[in-house]
């Protein structure tokens, strides 16, 4: 049977296309956060397309000035809320780079630890998310079990799933718990055997391949130039990890590879999220390794830390202590600062200033996946719908960490 | 001037200052408790220690001292130089002085706050000076250690009722002697004494007496730390969540400058608090005075009345020019008030008599009371001579003088300013007027018989200047925004001179305060704002 198109290729019939504008977002499942793509289609080519962020606008950064440093802490929390404990250690981190304070051995392979372990449940999100957007359900619902593990770990040290508040200027609010050692080791082992059964449905998949290699592909020089960082800039074949490039927190203890890809595709940043689950997994085994069993948490600075419990109610130096660091707030010296960490999507750079006061005078996020997301109306220009779902997805925009 | 060096800066002084006023001067703080700039030097709490160095040349000053090494178990002797208060130690030329840089002051001053807190009660949580407390301050300063005592600390009596207006905790006293000091030296009534030696020591009131003169609430403001509470203000804010205007005292005629602090959240006015102003008040304030922010949200006048009927402002607005527009040329009487300030009282002059040609001006205000020769005066109004000064060279007629103008039918309308008057006796004669229009703030005789009354905000609630007795101009700021319809009453008659169809030269205060200091007659000085002072 002849197909019915076939003449149509010789005819001097036309069919009269203006370009269709279509609007996806901000309230579209696919746009994750609330982000807005005005597409200017002919046929299903994207013709134009108009990458809108902004829609989330909460003024974080301008609430920070209103309370002490400590009460920035909720704060970053829903910056990345898929791994907030970046966040929280990123911060930490900035402030004590102004105090000019060093915490503890116990703090700093603790921090490490449950960074790693953020950093998974952040990559496991996308990953799983990106199958699942792209009709493979199963990956989805795996790798979502492998981050309820990591979350349940999560509130068990920190009282809390999501937005956990667990840093704190000089240390953290709470040590390791007893189980923690124990339960990291036994999550992170079947997270692994996770995302291997993960790899086997998925790499094999015609349909899953086809929608991802090739698709979405941006060069290095391209990506550099529109400031990405982390995994998606990895993908582009960049070994730039902060961890690896400026290591902070003691990262330069550890072993660990930067996995890097070749063409900057879909499918490179799809891969790269599953093996920097793997290089973290080694993280954290070596940080539960190192990480001693005893010793103090925080530094023993009155300046900065509360005074333990028993102290506060019973002896007058104690509650003095605690009122001037919870009433008044830290005192951070008066300067400037800017202070950067490997966040789940990249480059998380605080850019502190303190007038000396116990308030932070400016607080100024440089959030690594508002950057990547800058990126998505040069990769789906010219491609079709159907690829800006795992464009998009690849890029793992997080709304909280986008919010401008 | 001479210089003398403190922690390698050379300080200007004059002759005979201590290193602590010379240091103060020079924007130091050297940390101390009992030292205070307007009392004699005590020299007892041991906070201002330093290091005074020796002359070239000649050793220093050393004491013997044993010294406890951790590492062996053992004292061992050692030396170390003998440390001056510095409040006491007079400058010389020359003079080096250590203060932070020395080791040995810092430790020593670590040692003394440690002392200070021994047998402190752990009572920051109920404590009203929470947050404004030296002991707190400086002991994130300076000593920044937990407690080596193990012992239970020394109790002593708490909640102690000194008279009507203080309480006295005995445990958290350090026995400075601040309040002993300034009943003595400024309220001249030397009733507070100190009680026992050591760590049983304690402030006490002299038998038989309590502590009653007027100026009890500043033992509690001299007071460093929190053992001098004020009845009024104990267990009402915490003083985090206040902010502060620089406001004038409304008392009495002396104007003092003070800290009018309130509660940004709900608008709560909650205390005044003496500001330093050497001309004025030096460090001080009396009871009355202090008590006196109690007025700016009492006894208000928050709606506009005609006949005490309340109705909206802009009802008797109309109503008021409607009774002004009556009054037959010359019959009208301006009424103003030494309760407000210059700007209220040259706005109602300025539509009473230039606008609306109004023949005489009156003035009244708060009936006179008792006054003594530190700071209180007989006038119980803030701006007597600033109404003076409006109407100069002529004088403003008193109470009476309107009375007998209402009784000989020269005056039959008034406009007024205000709510007190001196003589209530006069009060019955205002019903013979044909209207009064009253912008007041408060509740008062003539609120209560005017025709119009229209409600003005306190002094808390608008930017003012009053002229105090010694004719120094002094600005009040706006700490709330007015109780109910209340509006600045300069607001108030412009609005009227709107409603009369009569040209007002000032929309904004910045106009009306242009027009005030182009006034013939106006104040010609104004004093530049104090700030409050550390003390």
């Amino acid at each position: 049977m002849e197909t019915l198109d076939l003449d149509l290729d010789h005819s001097e019939l036309t069919l009269d296309a203006e370009p269709m504008l279509i609007n996806v977002g901000p309230a579209h499942p696919a746009m994750h956060g609330t982000v807005r793509c005005v597409m200017e289609l002919s046929g299903e080519v994207i013709e134009r397309v108009d990458v809108q962020v902004g829609y989330l606008h909460r003024g974080f950064e301008k609430m920070c000035e209103r309370g002490t440093w400590t009460q920035v802490y909720p704060y970053v929390d829903r910056c990345n809320y898929i791994s907030p404990m970046l966040n929280n250690v990123g911060f930490s981190q900035a402030c004590e780079k102004m105090l000019g304070i060093e915490v503890t051995p116990r703090c700093a392979y603790y921090r490490v630890a449950l960074g790693e372990l953020a950093r998974i449940s952040d990559h496991l999100t996308c990953a799983g998310a990106m199958a699942m957007e792209l009709g493979a359900f199963t990956p989805f619902l795996w790798m979502i079990k492998g981050r309820e593990m990591v979350w349940d770990i999560m509130e068990e040290e920190t009282g809390a799933r999501l937005t956990h508040s667990f840093g704190r200027v000089g240390g953290m609010a709470a040590p390791p718990t007893d189980s923690f050692k124990e339960s990291s080791r036994a999550v992170v082992a079947q997270i692994l055997s996770i995302v291997e059964e993960s790899e086997r449905l998925l790499f094999g998949n015609r349909i899953f391949l086809d929608r991802l290699q090739g698709v979405g592909k941006i060069s290095a020089e391209d990506a550099i130039s529109l400031g990405w960082t982390g995994p998606c800039l990895r993908a582009c074949g960049v070994p730039y990890d902060v961890r690896k490039s400026h290591p902070y927190g003691r990262y330069d203890e550890f072993e660990f590879e930067v996995p890097v890809g070749s063409e900057g595709d879909c499918f490179d940043r799809f891969v790269i999220r599953l093996e920097e689950i793997k290089q973290s997994a080694r993280i954290v085994e070596q940080a539960l390794t190192k990480l001693p069993d005893s010793g103090p948490i925080s530094v023993n600075d009155p300046r900065v830390v509360l005074p333990p419990k028993h102290e506060v109610y019973t002896t007058i130096e104690g509650t003095i202590r605690h009122f001037k660091v919870i009433m008044e707030g830290i005192k951070i010296p008066a300067g400037e600062v800017y202070a950067y960490s490997e966040g789940g999507n990249g480059e998380l750079g605080f850019y502190l200033v303190s007038d000396g006061s116990g308030t932070p005078y400016r607080v100024r996020i440089r959030p690594p996946c508002f950057l990547v997301t800058s990126g998505l109306e040069r990769l789906i220009t010219g491609s079709m719908v159907s690829d800006v779902v795992p464009c998009f997805g690849s890029l793992n925009m997080i709304g909280g960490e986008c919010d401008r | 001037m001479p210089t003398f060096k403190l922690d390698g800066r050379e300080i200007p002084f004059e002759k005979g200052e201590t290193v602590i006023q010379a240091a103060h001067r020079a924007g130091i703080d050297i940390p101390h408790y009992c030292w205070h700039p307007g009392l004699s030097i005590a020299a007892n709490c041991r906070m201002c220690l330093i290091e005074v160095m020796p002359p070239p040349g000649r050793p220093a000053l050393m004491l013997n001292v044993l010294s406890y090494d951790a590492a062996s178990g053992q004292y061992i002797d050692q030396q170390k130089p003998k440390l001056q208060p510095a409040c006491q130690q007079q400058v010389s030329e020359g003079l080096e002085i250590k203060s932070e840089s020395s080791p040995h002051v810092t430790k020593a001053r670590g040692a003394v706050q440690e002392f200070l807190l021994l047998n402190h009660p752990v009572d920051c949580p109920i404590c009203d000076q929470a947050g404004e407390c030296r002991l707190q301050d400086y002991w994130l300063e300076h000593q920044h250690a937990p407690k080596r005592m193990r012992d239970e600390p020394v109790h002593k009596p708490k909640a102690v009722v000194f008279g009507p207006t203080i309480v006295y905790d005995a445990e958290r006293c350090i026995v400075c002697t601040r309040c002993v000091r300034f009943c003595e030296e400024v309220a001249q009534d030397p009733v507070l004494s100190v009680r026992e030696r050591g760590n049983v020591n304690e402030i006490v009131v002299s038998p038989g007496r309590e502590l009653d003169n007027a100026y009890t609430l500043m033992t509690e403001y001299v007071c460093p730390v929190g053992a001098l509470t004020a009845t009024d203000f104990r267990f009402k804010a915490r003083v985090w969540f206040l902010r502060n205007v620089r406001s004038i005292c409304q008392g009495c005629a002396t104007g003092c400058n003070a800290h009018l602090d309130y509660d940004p959240r709900d608008g709560e006015i909650y205390r005044h608090r003496p500001r330093e102003n050497a001309e004025v008040n030096k460090y001080w304030m009396c009871d009355e005075g202090m008590l006196d922010y109690r007025r700016a949200r009492e006894g208000r006048l928050v709606d506009a009345k005609l006949g005490g009927e309340a109705v909206k402002v802009g009802t008797a607005l109309d109503r008021a020019a409607e009774l002004l527009r009556a009054a037959a040329l010359g019959k009208l009487g301006v009424l103003l008030s030494a309760q407000h300030s210059l700007e209220d009282n040259f706005a109602v002059l300025e539509l009473g008599t230039k606008q609306l040609g109004a023949s005489q001006v009156f003035s009244t205000g708060r009936p006179p009371g008792e006054g003594d020769t530190i700071l209180r005066h007989p006038d119980k109004n803030p701006n007597t001579a600033g109404v003076a000064s409006l109407v100069a060279p002529r004088k403003p007629q008193n109470l009476s003088g309107l009375a007998f103008a209402i009784q000989s039918g020269a005056i039959t309308h008034v406009l007024a300013l205000g709510s007190a008057v001196e003589d209530e006796a006069v009060v019955p004669m205002l019903g013979k007027l044909q209207a009064l229009v009253v912008l007041g703030a408060w509740e008062g005789p003539l609120t209560e018989a005017a025709h119009v009354a229209l409600p003005a905000a306190s002094w808390a609630e608008a930017d003012g200047q009053f002229m105090n007795a010694k004719g120094m101009v002094q600005e009040s700021e706006q700490a709330v925004e007015p109780l109910g319809q209340a509006r600045p009453a300069w607001k108030l008659a412009a609005a009227l001179g709107v409603r009369l169809g009569i040209p007002i030269p000032f929309r904004t205060l910045e106009e009306l305060r242009a027009a005030l200091s182009g006034a013939a007659a106006g104040p010609k000085s104004k004093l530049p704002l104090q700030p409050g002072a550390m003390q």
